[in-house]
Protein backbone atom coordinates (compact mmCIF):
# COMPACT_ATOMS: atom_id res chain seq x y z
CA UNK A 1 0.00 0.00 0.00
CA UNK A 2 2.44 2.31 1.11
CA UNK A 3 4.62 1.69 -1.97
CA UNK A 4 1.37 2.11 -3.98
CA UNK A 5 1.24 5.76 -2.50
CA UNK A 6 4.78 6.59 -3.35
CA UNK A 7 4.53 5.89 -6.77
CA UNK A 8 1.69 8.07 -7.62
CA UNK A 9 3.18 10.93 -5.23
CA UNK A 10 6.11 10.54 -7.56
CA UNK A 11 4.50 10.57 -11.10
CA UNK A 12 5.11 14.13 -11.82
CA UNK A 13 2.25 16.43 -14.06
CA UNK A 14 -0.76 14.64 -13.53
CA UNK A 15 -3.53 17.02 -13.02
CA UNK A 16 -5.09 15.05 -9.47
CA UNK A 17 -2.61 17.51 -7.33
CA UNK A 18 -3.35 20.58 -8.83
CA UNK A 19 -7.49 19.31 -9.00
CA UNK A 20 -6.79 18.09 -5.36
CA UNK A 21 -5.41 21.77 -4.17
CA UNK A 22 -8.44 23.63 -5.91
CA UNK A 23 -11.33 21.70 -5.37
CA UNK A 24 -12.15 23.38 -1.41
CA UNK A 25 -11.97 27.04 -3.31
CA UNK A 26 -14.51 25.53 -5.70
CA UNK A 27 -16.87 23.92 -3.25
CA UNK A 28 -16.75 27.54 -0.95
CA UNK A 29 -16.64 29.17 -4.10
CA UNK A 30 -20.24 27.74 -4.57
CA UNK A 31 -21.50 28.68 -0.89
CA UNK A 32 -20.07 31.44 -0.90
CA UNK A 33 -21.42 32.75 -4.63
CA UNK A 34 -25.19 31.63 -2.92
CA UNK A 35 -24.70 32.70 0.02
CA UNK A 36 -24.09 36.42 -1.88
CA UNK A 37 -26.48 35.74 -4.11
CA UNK A 38 -29.49 35.86 -1.50
CA UNK A 39 -28.04 37.55 1.25
CA UNK A 40 -24.60 39.66 1.13
CA UNK A 41 -26.11 41.17 -2.11
CA UNK A 42 -29.45 41.95 -0.96
CA UNK A 43 -27.47 43.26 2.57
CA UNK A 44 -25.63 45.55 0.39
CA UNK A 45 -27.95 46.79 -1.80
CA UNK A 46 -30.00 47.70 1.58
CA UNK A 47 -26.60 49.84 2.69
CA UNK A 48 -26.86 51.48 -0.17
CA UNK A 49 -30.62 52.53 -0.21
CA UNK A 50 -30.23 53.96 3.06
CA UNK A 51 -27.93 56.73 1.78
CA UNK A 52 -30.96 57.63 -0.71
CA UNK A 53 -34.72 59.23 -0.57
CA UNK A 54 -36.76 55.79 -1.80
CA UNK A 55 -39.94 55.68 -1.27
CA UNK A 56 -42.60 53.72 -2.80
CA UNK A 57 -43.75 56.73 -5.96
CA UNK A 58 -41.17 59.07 -5.35
CA UNK A 59 -39.81 59.29 -8.77
CA UNK A 60 -36.42 61.21 -8.50
CA UNK A 61 -34.20 58.84 -6.13
CA UNK A 62 -30.99 60.42 -5.05
CA UNK A 63 -28.72 60.13 -2.75
CA UNK A 64 -28.99 62.26 0.84
CA UNK A 65 -25.91 61.28 2.53
CA UNK A 66 -26.66 61.19 6.32
CA UNK A 67 -29.73 62.32 6.00
CA UNK A 68 -32.05 58.79 7.22
CA UNK A 69 -29.47 58.10 10.00
CA UNK A 70 -30.13 61.15 11.03
CA UNK A 71 -33.71 61.04 11.31
CA UNK A 72 -33.03 57.47 12.60
CA UNK A 73 -31.01 58.95 15.92
CA UNK A 74 -33.94 61.31 16.43
CA UNK A 75 -36.76 58.90 15.83
CA UNK A 76 -38.29 58.10 19.36
CA UNK A 77 -40.12 55.34 17.81
CA UNK A 78 -36.83 53.57 16.61
CA UNK A 79 -35.05 53.80 20.05
CA UNK A 80 -38.56 52.57 21.65
CA UNK A 81 -38.38 49.86 19.28
CA UNK A 82 -34.31 49.26 20.56
CA UNK A 83 -36.15 48.66 24.20
CA UNK A 84 -39.25 46.48 23.43
CA UNK A 85 -36.45 44.71 21.21
CA UNK A 86 -34.09 44.25 24.29
CA UNK A 87 -36.60 43.48 26.48
CA UNK A 88 -37.99 40.65 24.31
CA UNK A 89 -34.96 39.03 24.24
CA UNK A 90 -34.16 39.10 27.53
CA UNK A 91 -37.44 37.23 28.95
CA UNK A 92 -36.91 34.84 26.17
CA UNK A 93 -33.43 33.78 26.80
CA UNK A 94 -34.22 33.78 31.35
CA UNK A 95 -37.27 32.46 30.46
CA UNK A 96 -36.44 29.62 27.95
CA UNK A 97 -33.03 28.70 29.80
CA UNK A 98 -34.41 28.77 32.92
CA UNK A 99 -37.47 26.36 32.50
CA UNK A 100 -35.21 23.86 29.75
CA UNK A 101 -32.58 23.85 32.13
CA UNK A 102 -35.61 23.35 35.24
CA UNK A 103 -36.86 20.40 32.97
CA UNK A 104 -33.78 19.20 31.78
CA UNK A 105 -32.61 18.63 35.59
CA UNK A 106 -35.95 16.98 36.03
CA UNK A 107 -35.86 14.51 33.74
CA UNK A 108 -31.68 13.78 34.44
CA UNK A 109 -32.33 10.86 36.11
CA UNK A 110 -33.62 7.07 35.30
CA UNK A 111 -37.34 6.45 35.79
CA UNK A 112 -40.38 4.82 33.64
CA UNK A 113 -41.34 6.59 31.12
CA UNK A 114 -39.21 9.22 30.71
CA UNK A 115 -38.28 8.96 27.35
CA UNK A 116 -41.90 9.22 26.66
CA UNK A 117 -41.56 12.52 28.98
CA UNK A 118 -38.84 13.82 26.73
CA UNK A 119 -40.23 13.50 23.29
CA UNK A 120 -43.57 15.04 24.72
CA UNK A 121 -41.83 17.94 26.15
CA UNK A 122 -39.92 18.42 23.10
CA UNK A 123 -43.13 18.35 20.92
CA UNK A 124 -43.60 22.26 20.96
CA UNK A 125 -39.90 22.61 19.15
CA UNK A 126 -41.49 20.70 16.20
CA UNK A 127 -44.92 22.41 16.31
CA UNK A 128 -44.91 25.03 13.53
CA UNK A 129 -44.87 28.09 14.80
CA UNK A 130 -48.61 29.53 13.08
CA UNK A 131 -50.21 26.74 14.24
CA UNK A 132 -48.91 27.79 17.82
CA UNK A 133 -50.22 31.35 16.80
CA UNK A 134 -53.51 30.28 15.76
CA UNK A 135 -54.25 28.24 18.99
CA UNK A 136 -52.92 30.50 21.19
CA UNK A 137 -54.97 33.23 20.00
CA UNK A 138 -58.21 31.39 20.90
CA UNK A 139 -57.02 30.01 23.78
CA UNK A 140 -56.23 33.88 24.95
CA UNK A 141 -60.01 35.10 22.90
CA UNK A 142 -61.92 37.38 25.62
CA UNK A 143 -65.15 36.10 24.88
CA UNK A 144 -64.80 32.15 24.65
CA UNK A 145 -61.03 31.54 25.35
CA UNK A 146 -59.92 28.81 27.96
CA UNK A 147 -57.47 31.51 29.53
CA UNK A 148 -60.55 32.69 31.05
CA UNK A 149 -61.25 29.40 33.24
CA UNK A 150 -58.00 28.91 33.92
CA UNK A 151 -57.68 33.06 34.94
CA UNK A 152 -60.66 32.62 36.82
CA UNK A 153 -59.17 29.92 39.50
CA UNK A 154 -57.22 32.64 40.85
CA UNK A 155 -59.04 34.53 43.96
CA UNK A 156 -60.06 37.99 42.72
CA UNK A 157 -60.47 37.40 38.99
CA UNK A 158 -64.10 36.91 38.16
CA UNK A 159 -64.45 38.24 34.76
CA UNK A 160 -63.22 37.37 31.66
CA UNK A 161 -59.90 39.37 30.68
CA UNK A 162 -59.09 41.11 27.38
CA UNK A 163 -55.75 39.32 27.33
CA UNK A 164 -53.77 40.11 23.88
CA UNK A 165 -55.14 43.63 23.92
CA UNK A 166 -54.74 44.37 26.87
CA UNK A 167 -51.70 46.41 26.93
CA UNK A 168 -50.60 45.18 29.89
CA UNK A 169 -50.64 41.93 29.33
CA UNK A 170 -49.72 41.62 25.68
CA UNK A 171 -46.14 41.40 25.88
CA UNK A 172 -45.94 38.85 28.85
CA UNK A 173 -48.03 36.82 26.78
CA UNK A 174 -46.13 36.79 23.39
CA UNK A 175 -42.93 36.30 25.67
CA UNK A 176 -45.03 33.53 27.17
CA UNK A 177 -45.79 31.95 23.75
CA UNK A 178 -41.94 32.09 22.42
CA UNK A 179 -40.49 30.64 25.69
CA UNK A 180 -43.35 27.78 25.13
CA UNK A 181 -42.08 27.32 21.68
CA UNK A 182 -38.13 27.85 22.64
CA UNK A 183 -37.18 26.23 25.68
CA UNK A 184 -37.48 22.22 24.24
CA UNK A 185 -34.81 23.01 21.91
CA UNK A 186 -32.60 23.84 25.03
CA UNK A 187 -34.12 21.37 27.39
CA UNK A 188 -32.79 18.62 24.96
CA UNK A 189 -29.57 20.36 24.86
CA UNK A 190 -28.95 20.46 28.45
CA UNK A 191 -30.44 17.13 29.08
CA UNK A 192 -27.92 16.61 26.76
CA UNK A 193 -24.80 17.81 28.60
CA UNK A 194 -25.92 16.83 31.88
CA UNK A 195 -25.54 13.57 30.49
CA UNK A 196 -22.47 14.09 29.59
CA UNK A 197 -21.09 15.08 33.31
CA UNK A 198 -18.44 12.16 33.89
CA UNK A 199 -19.80 10.19 36.81
CA UNK A 200 -16.88 9.60 38.90
CA UNK A 201 -16.86 13.19 39.56
CA UNK A 202 -20.46 12.41 41.37
CA UNK A 203 -18.71 9.46 42.98
CA UNK A 204 -15.77 11.41 44.01
CA UNK A 205 -17.95 14.14 45.69
CA UNK A 206 -20.16 11.75 47.46
CA UNK A 207 -16.78 9.87 48.89
CA UNK A 208 -15.67 13.80 49.63
CA UNK A 209 -19.37 13.97 51.77
CA UNK A 210 -20.88 16.72 49.64
CA UNK A 211 -24.42 16.74 49.90
CA UNK A 212 -26.84 16.72 46.75
CA UNK A 213 -27.44 20.71 47.04
CA UNK A 214 -23.34 20.64 47.07
CA UNK A 215 -22.82 18.40 44.09
CA UNK A 216 -25.28 20.35 41.80
CA UNK A 217 -23.15 23.62 43.15
CA UNK A 218 -19.89 23.02 42.32
CA UNK A 219 -20.28 20.07 39.91
CA UNK A 220 -23.47 20.12 37.73
CA UNK A 221 -23.70 24.50 37.39
CA UNK A 222 -19.59 24.33 36.25
CA UNK A 223 -20.04 22.01 33.91
CA UNK A 224 -22.90 22.90 32.35
CA UNK A 225 -22.19 26.70 32.34
CA UNK A 226 -20.64 26.48 28.93
CA UNK A 227 -23.66 25.04 27.43
CA UNK A 228 -26.03 27.15 28.97
CA UNK A 229 -24.27 30.39 27.75
CA UNK A 230 -24.23 29.21 24.50
CA UNK A 231 -27.76 28.39 24.99
CA UNK A 232 -28.36 31.86 25.96
CA UNK A 233 -26.72 32.89 22.76
CA UNK A 234 -29.05 31.03 20.55
CA UNK A 235 -31.98 32.03 22.61
CA UNK A 236 -30.74 35.64 22.13
CA UNK A 237 -30.56 35.08 18.16
CA UNK A 238 -33.93 33.13 17.84
CA UNK A 239 -35.75 36.36 19.81
CA UNK A 240 -33.88 38.76 17.75
CA UNK A 241 -35.09 36.94 14.77
CA UNK A 242 -38.60 36.39 15.60
CA UNK A 243 -40.60 37.43 13.31
CA UNK A 244 -44.07 35.37 12.59
CA UNK A 245 -44.43 34.61 16.10
CA UNK A 246 -45.06 38.11 17.40
CA UNK A 247 -46.26 39.54 13.96
CA UNK A 248 -49.18 36.98 14.05
CA UNK A 249 -50.34 37.20 17.32
CA UNK A 250 -50.72 41.18 17.99
CA UNK A 251 -48.94 42.62 14.51
CA UNK A 252 -46.34 44.91 17.12
CA UNK A 253 -49.87 46.35 19.24
CA UNK A 254 -52.53 46.00 20.89
CA UNK A 255 -51.46 49.90 20.26
CA UNK A 256 -48.56 52.10 20.24
CA UNK A 257 -46.14 49.50 18.83
CA UNK A 258 -45.44 47.65 22.81
CA UNK A 259 -44.54 44.46 21.56
CA UNK A 260 -43.35 45.98 18.17
CA UNK A 261 -39.56 45.18 18.22
CA UNK A 262 -37.27 46.26 15.27
CA UNK A 263 -37.72 43.39 12.77
CA UNK A 264 -41.59 44.34 12.73
CA UNK A 265 -40.59 47.76 12.46
CA UNK A 266 -38.36 47.33 9.88
CA UNK A 267 -40.85 45.28 7.93
CA UNK A 268 -43.81 47.86 9.24
CA UNK A 269 -41.91 50.91 7.51
CA UNK A 270 -41.07 49.10 4.31
CA UNK A 271 -44.16 47.30 3.46
CA UNK A 272 -47.18 49.19 4.92
CA UNK A 273 -45.43 53.08 4.88
CA UNK A 274 -43.21 52.45 1.74
CA UNK A 275 -40.36 53.80 3.17
CA UNK A 276 -38.08 51.89 1.83
CA UNK A 277 -34.74 54.32 2.11
CA UNK A 278 -35.95 54.30 6.16
CA UNK A 279 -36.62 50.39 6.43
CA UNK A 280 -33.16 50.02 4.88
CA UNK A 281 -31.39 52.56 7.69
CA UNK A 282 -33.35 50.44 10.18
CA UNK A 283 -31.73 47.68 8.50
CA UNK A 284 -28.80 48.40 8.88
CA UNK A 285 -29.09 49.46 13.28
CA UNK A 286 -30.32 46.12 12.98
CA UNK A 287 -27.01 44.61 11.09
CA UNK A 288 -25.22 46.49 13.84
CA UNK A 289 -26.92 44.58 16.20
CA UNK A 290 -25.98 41.14 14.42
CA UNK A 291 -22.41 42.06 14.17
CA UNK A 292 -22.92 42.85 18.23
CA UNK A 293 -24.89 39.24 18.37
CA UNK A 294 -21.58 37.60 16.29
CA UNK A 295 -18.61 38.72 18.41
CA UNK A 296 -20.87 37.99 21.17
CA UNK A 297 -20.76 34.05 20.43
CA UNK A 298 -17.03 34.17 18.71
CA UNK A 299 -16.31 35.05 22.46
CA UNK A 300 -18.22 32.59 24.18
CA UNK A 301 -17.70 29.82 21.75
CA UNK A 302 -13.92 30.54 22.33
CA UNK A 303 -14.51 30.53 25.74
CA UNK A 304 -16.50 27.12 26.00
CA UNK A 305 -13.30 25.16 23.67
CA UNK A 306 -10.61 27.13 26.40
CA UNK A 307 -12.85 25.00 29.25
CA UNK A 308 -12.99 22.09 27.46
CA UNK A 309 -9.44 21.79 27.20
CA UNK A 310 -9.45 22.17 23.19
CA UNK B 1 -39.81 -0.87 66.17
CA UNK B 2 -37.96 -1.98 63.59
CA UNK B 3 -40.41 -3.34 61.19
CA UNK B 4 -42.08 0.49 61.95
CA UNK B 5 -39.28 2.60 60.51
CA UNK B 6 -38.76 0.25 57.76
CA UNK B 7 -42.45 0.83 56.90
CA UNK B 8 -41.86 4.54 57.21
CA UNK B 9 -38.83 4.47 54.82
CA UNK B 10 -41.17 2.88 52.36
CA UNK B 11 -43.45 5.55 52.89
CA UNK B 12 -41.54 7.90 52.39
CA UNK B 13 -39.95 6.45 49.32
CA UNK B 14 -43.16 5.62 47.51
CA UNK B 15 -44.49 9.14 48.18
CA UNK B 16 -41.57 10.91 46.76
CA UNK B 17 -42.29 8.82 43.58
CA UNK B 18 -45.72 9.46 43.86
CA UNK B 19 -44.74 13.73 43.69
CA UNK B 20 -42.19 13.06 41.58
CA UNK B 21 -44.45 11.80 39.19
CA UNK B 22 -47.41 14.17 39.79
CA UNK B 23 -44.88 16.73 38.77
CA UNK B 24 -43.46 15.21 35.68
CA UNK B 25 -47.38 14.46 34.47
CA UNK B 26 -48.45 17.79 35.63
CA UNK B 27 -45.43 19.50 33.61
CA UNK B 28 -46.34 17.21 30.64
CA UNK B 29 -49.84 18.31 30.84
CA UNK B 30 -49.14 22.16 30.93
CA UNK B 31 -46.71 21.95 28.23
CA UNK B 32 -49.16 19.78 26.13
CA UNK B 33 -52.55 21.79 26.93
CA UNK B 34 -52.30 24.21 23.48
CA UNK B 35 -51.83 21.31 21.54
CA UNK B 36 -54.54 19.04 22.92
CA UNK B 37 -56.68 22.42 23.24
CA UNK B 38 -56.24 22.58 19.32
CA UNK B 39 -57.15 18.88 18.46
CA UNK B 40 -59.99 19.26 20.92
CA UNK B 41 -61.44 22.51 19.16
CA UNK B 42 -60.31 20.65 15.57
CA UNK B 43 -62.84 17.43 16.32
CA UNK B 44 -65.93 19.13 17.95
CA UNK B 45 -68.68 20.71 16.46
CA UNK B 46 -68.38 24.62 16.37
CA UNK B 47 -70.91 25.08 19.10
CA UNK B 48 -69.38 23.62 21.54
CA UNK B 49 -66.39 25.44 21.24
CA UNK B 50 -68.53 28.68 20.78
CA UNK B 51 -69.80 28.82 24.31
CA UNK B 52 -68.06 29.95 27.69
CA UNK B 53 -67.72 28.49 29.53
CA UNK B 54 -65.78 26.18 27.40
CA UNK B 55 -65.48 22.10 28.91
CA UNK B 56 -62.38 21.43 28.80
CA UNK B 57 -63.05 17.51 27.50
CA UNK B 58 -64.49 16.99 24.09
CA UNK B 59 -68.38 16.48 24.03
CA UNK B 60 -68.82 15.29 21.04
CA UNK B 61 -66.25 14.06 18.10
CA UNK B 62 -67.24 15.13 14.52
CA UNK B 63 -65.10 15.12 11.31
CA UNK B 64 -67.22 18.19 10.49
CA UNK B 65 -65.21 20.91 10.73
CA UNK B 66 -62.42 18.59 8.14
CA UNK B 67 -64.90 17.97 5.63
CA UNK B 68 -66.47 21.74 5.53
CA UNK B 69 -62.47 22.50 5.74
CA UNK B 70 -61.36 20.88 2.77
CA UNK B 71 -64.60 21.97 0.96
CA UNK B 72 -64.30 25.37 0.79
CA UNK B 73 -60.93 25.98 1.23
CA UNK B 74 -58.07 24.89 -0.84
CA UNK B 75 -55.81 23.02 1.84
CA UNK B 76 -55.19 20.06 -0.24
CA UNK B 77 -53.31 22.44 -2.46
CA UNK B 78 -51.58 23.99 0.20
CA UNK B 79 -50.08 20.91 1.65
CA UNK B 80 -49.04 20.17 -1.59
CA UNK B 81 -47.61 23.53 -2.51
CA UNK B 82 -45.75 23.38 1.61
CA UNK B 83 -44.27 20.19 0.52
CA UNK B 84 -43.10 20.46 -2.32
CA UNK B 85 -41.52 23.41 -1.09
CA UNK B 86 -39.92 21.81 1.58
CA UNK B 87 -38.62 19.30 -0.74
CA UNK B 88 -36.93 21.25 -3.02
CA UNK B 89 -35.17 23.18 -0.01
CA UNK B 90 -33.82 19.64 1.77
CA UNK B 91 -32.96 18.63 -1.19
CA UNK B 92 -30.67 21.77 -1.87
CA UNK B 93 -29.61 22.38 1.78
CA UNK B 94 -28.66 18.77 1.73
CA UNK B 95 -26.35 19.28 -1.44
CA UNK B 96 -24.92 22.28 -0.48
CA UNK B 97 -24.41 21.58 3.44
CA UNK B 98 -22.47 18.21 2.58
CA UNK B 99 -20.32 20.17 0.06
CA UNK B 100 -19.35 22.64 2.42
CA UNK B 101 -18.72 20.48 5.66
CA UNK B 102 -16.78 18.85 3.79
CA UNK B 103 -14.31 21.35 3.10
CA UNK B 104 -14.62 22.68 5.64
CA UNK B 105 -13.45 19.34 7.90
CA UNK B 106 -11.62 17.20 5.26
CA UNK B 107 -10.37 19.89 2.92
CA UNK B 108 -7.05 22.13 3.75
CA UNK B 109 -7.17 25.09 2.15
CA UNK B 110 -6.87 29.49 3.26
CA UNK B 111 -9.50 31.38 4.81
CA UNK B 112 -11.63 28.75 6.72
CA UNK B 113 -11.86 30.91 9.30
CA UNK B 114 -13.19 34.24 7.51
CA UNK B 115 -15.82 31.25 5.75
CA UNK B 116 -17.03 30.09 9.31
CA UNK B 117 -17.50 34.14 10.43
CA UNK B 118 -19.76 34.16 7.06
CA UNK B 119 -22.04 31.43 7.82
CA UNK B 120 -22.36 32.61 11.76
CA UNK B 121 -23.37 35.95 10.08
CA UNK B 122 -25.52 34.73 7.94
CA UNK B 123 -26.89 32.62 10.45
CA UNK B 124 -28.00 34.87 12.94
CA UNK B 125 -29.01 37.81 10.19
CA UNK B 126 -32.78 38.19 10.34
CA UNK B 127 -34.95 37.43 7.42
CA UNK B 128 -36.49 41.04 7.53
CA UNK B 129 -33.33 42.76 7.03
CA UNK B 130 -33.34 41.02 2.85
CA UNK B 131 -37.06 40.71 2.77
CA UNK B 132 -37.14 44.23 0.86
CA UNK B 133 -34.18 43.94 -1.23
CA UNK B 134 -34.81 40.22 -2.43
CA UNK B 135 -38.45 41.15 -3.47
CA UNK B 136 -37.24 43.81 -5.46
CA UNK B 137 -34.97 41.31 -7.22
CA UNK B 138 -37.03 38.58 -7.63
CA UNK B 139 -39.46 40.83 -9.47
CA UNK B 140 -37.33 42.27 -11.55
CA UNK B 141 -36.01 39.03 -12.27
CA UNK B 142 -39.49 37.64 -12.73
CA UNK B 143 -39.22 34.94 -9.90
CA UNK B 144 -41.95 35.92 -7.64
CA UNK B 145 -44.63 33.50 -6.93
CA UNK B 146 -42.53 30.67 -7.96
CA UNK B 147 -42.36 28.51 -5.42
CA UNK B 148 -38.42 26.66 -6.99
CA UNK B 149 -37.42 30.50 -6.24
CA UNK B 150 -38.52 30.46 -2.99
CA UNK B 151 -36.69 27.94 -1.90
CA UNK B 152 -33.66 29.06 -3.55
CA UNK B 153 -33.87 32.11 -0.94
CA UNK B 154 -35.28 29.69 2.06
CA UNK B 155 -31.92 27.38 1.53
CA UNK B 156 -29.96 30.30 1.92
CA UNK B 157 -31.44 31.45 5.13
CA UNK B 158 -30.79 27.68 6.67
CA UNK B 159 -27.74 26.84 4.84
CA UNK B 160 -25.62 27.87 7.45
CA UNK B 161 -26.85 26.55 10.77
CA UNK B 162 -27.13 22.99 8.30
CA UNK B 163 -23.10 23.44 7.22
CA UNK B 164 -22.60 23.63 11.33
CA UNK B 165 -24.58 20.63 11.64
CA UNK B 166 -22.95 18.33 9.24
CA UNK B 167 -19.24 19.96 9.95
CA UNK B 168 -19.97 18.26 13.56
CA UNK B 169 -20.64 14.77 12.18
CA UNK B 170 -17.89 14.68 9.71
CA UNK B 171 -15.92 15.57 12.55
CA UNK B 172 -16.45 12.65 14.21
CA UNK B 173 -14.85 10.51 11.46
CA UNK B 174 -11.91 9.89 11.54
CA UNK B 175 -9.37 11.48 9.05
CA UNK B 176 -7.65 8.02 8.38
CA UNK B 177 -11.22 6.70 6.98
CA UNK B 178 -11.04 9.27 4.69
CA UNK B 179 -7.11 8.87 3.58
CA UNK B 180 -7.26 5.36 3.05
CA UNK B 181 -10.30 6.12 0.98
CA UNK B 182 -8.00 8.70 -1.18
CA UNK B 183 -4.90 6.37 -1.28
CA UNK B 184 -7.18 3.05 -2.57
CA UNK B 185 -7.87 5.56 -5.55
CA UNK B 186 -10.82 7.30 -4.82
CA UNK B 187 -11.08 11.21 -5.36
CA UNK B 188 -11.55 13.42 -2.96
CA UNK B 189 -15.70 13.56 -4.16
CA UNK B 190 -15.99 9.86 -4.74
CA UNK B 191 -14.51 9.64 -1.40
CA UNK B 192 -17.14 11.85 -0.06
CA UNK B 193 -19.58 10.39 -1.32
CA UNK B 194 -18.98 6.53 -1.10
CA UNK B 195 -17.62 6.30 2.27
CA UNK B 196 -17.83 10.01 4.32
CA UNK B 197 -21.54 10.30 3.78
CA UNK B 198 -22.96 6.83 4.96
CA UNK B 199 -20.86 7.25 8.13
CA UNK B 200 -22.83 10.48 8.68
CA UNK B 201 -26.27 9.29 8.19
CA UNK B 202 -27.86 10.68 11.39
CA UNK B 203 -25.98 14.16 10.99
CA UNK B 204 -27.49 13.97 7.44
CA UNK B 205 -31.23 13.06 8.75
CA UNK B 206 -30.69 16.16 11.39
CA UNK B 207 -29.80 18.44 8.55
CA UNK B 208 -32.93 17.48 6.72
CA UNK B 209 -35.11 17.65 9.81
CA UNK B 210 -34.06 21.16 10.32
CA UNK B 211 -34.02 22.16 6.54
CA UNK B 212 -37.48 20.75 5.96
CA UNK B 213 -39.31 22.22 9.27
CA UNK B 214 -37.80 25.43 8.18
CA UNK B 215 -39.15 25.58 4.32
CA UNK B 216 -42.58 24.31 6.11
CA UNK B 217 -42.65 26.80 8.65
CA UNK B 218 -41.01 29.91 6.57
CA UNK B 219 -43.90 32.57 6.26
CA UNK B 220 -42.09 36.42 5.82
CA UNK B 221 -40.70 35.48 2.57
CA UNK B 222 -43.53 33.34 1.92
CA UNK B 223 -46.04 35.90 2.34
CA UNK B 224 -44.04 38.43 0.47
CA UNK B 225 -42.77 36.71 -2.12
CA UNK B 226 -46.15 34.29 -3.03
CA UNK B 227 -48.84 36.58 -4.66
CA UNK B 228 -50.85 34.05 -6.26
CA UNK B 229 -53.16 31.77 -3.97
CA UNK B 230 -52.46 28.65 -6.33
CA UNK B 231 -48.39 29.08 -5.23
CA UNK B 232 -49.31 29.53 -1.68
CA UNK B 233 -47.82 26.89 0.66
CA UNK B 234 -49.40 25.97 4.12
CA UNK B 235 -48.09 28.88 6.12
CA UNK B 236 -49.40 31.86 4.12
CA UNK B 237 -52.55 30.05 3.35
CA UNK B 238 -53.40 29.17 7.74
CA UNK B 239 -52.01 32.75 8.27
CA UNK B 240 -54.94 34.05 5.51
CA UNK B 241 -57.40 32.12 7.70
CA UNK B 242 -56.61 34.18 10.97
CA UNK B 243 -56.94 37.42 8.62
CA UNK B 244 -60.31 36.29 7.71
CA UNK B 245 -62.06 37.37 10.46
CA UNK B 246 -65.16 35.53 9.85
CA UNK B 247 -63.29 31.99 9.71
CA UNK B 248 -65.06 29.98 12.14
CA UNK B 249 -62.73 28.50 14.41
CA UNK B 250 -63.20 25.08 14.58
CA UNK B 251 -61.85 25.08 10.71
CA UNK B 252 -58.93 27.13 11.33
CA UNK B 253 -57.89 24.57 14.12
CA UNK B 254 -58.24 22.16 12.06
CA UNK B 255 -56.09 23.08 9.27
CA UNK B 256 -53.77 23.91 12.05
CA UNK B 257 -54.04 20.53 13.43
CA UNK B 258 -53.34 19.00 9.64
CA UNK B 259 -50.37 21.32 9.12
CA UNK B 260 -48.73 20.01 12.56
CA UNK B 261 -49.34 16.51 12.36
CA UNK B 262 -46.79 16.28 9.78
CA UNK B 263 -44.03 18.18 11.62
CA UNK B 264 -44.65 16.26 14.98
CA UNK B 265 -45.00 12.80 13.63
CA UNK B 266 -41.96 13.42 11.36
CA UNK B 267 -39.59 14.48 14.64
CA UNK B 268 -41.42 11.73 17.12
CA UNK B 269 -40.39 8.78 14.64
CA UNK B 270 -36.70 10.32 14.16
CA UNK B 271 -35.89 12.03 17.61
CA UNK B 272 -33.40 9.74 18.11
CA UNK B 273 -31.52 11.31 14.93
CA UNK B 274 -32.09 14.62 15.34
CA UNK B 275 -30.98 14.76 19.12
CA UNK B 276 -27.84 13.38 18.36
CA UNK B 277 -27.66 15.48 15.80
CA UNK B 278 -28.47 18.78 16.93
CA UNK B 279 -27.06 18.24 20.48
CA UNK B 280 -23.73 17.80 19.18
CA UNK B 281 -24.00 20.60 17.02
CA UNK B 282 -25.13 23.00 19.51
CA UNK B 283 -22.94 21.61 22.28
CA UNK B 284 -19.83 21.76 20.39
CA UNK B 285 -21.17 24.66 17.79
Amino acid sequence: MAENVERRMAQPGRPRPWRRLSLPYVLVFLIVGYLSVFILFPITQQFLTSFSNNVVGVDAVRWVGLRNYERLWEDDDFWFAVRVTFIYMFFVVVGSVSLGMLSALLLNRKFRGRSMARSAIAIPWAFPEISAVLVFIWMCNPTFGVMNVFARWIPGIDENLSWLSDPDMAMPLVIALSVWKAFPFTFLVILAALQAVPRDLYEAAEVDGAGRLQQFRFITIPEITPTLMLMAVLMSIFAFKQFTLIWLTTGGGPYGGITETLVLRIYQTAFRFFDLAYGATLGVAGFVIVLGLTLLFVYVQQRQDRARGR
Amino acid sequence: MKASAHAKYRFRQVSAGVLFYALIIGFCVIVLFPVYWMIVNAIQPLSYGMRYPPSLLPQEISFQPFITLFQNYPVARWLLNSLLLATMTTLLVLALAVLGSFAMTFLKWRGKAAFGLLLLMTQMLPEALVVIPVYAMYRELGLSNSLPALSLIDAAFILPICIWVLKNAFDSIPEEIYEAALIDGCTPLSALIRTLLPLSAPGMVAVSVVAFFYAWNEYLFAVTLISSPDNRPVSVGLASLKVMLDTPIDRVLAAALFFSIFPVIFYLLIQRYIVAGLSAGAVKG
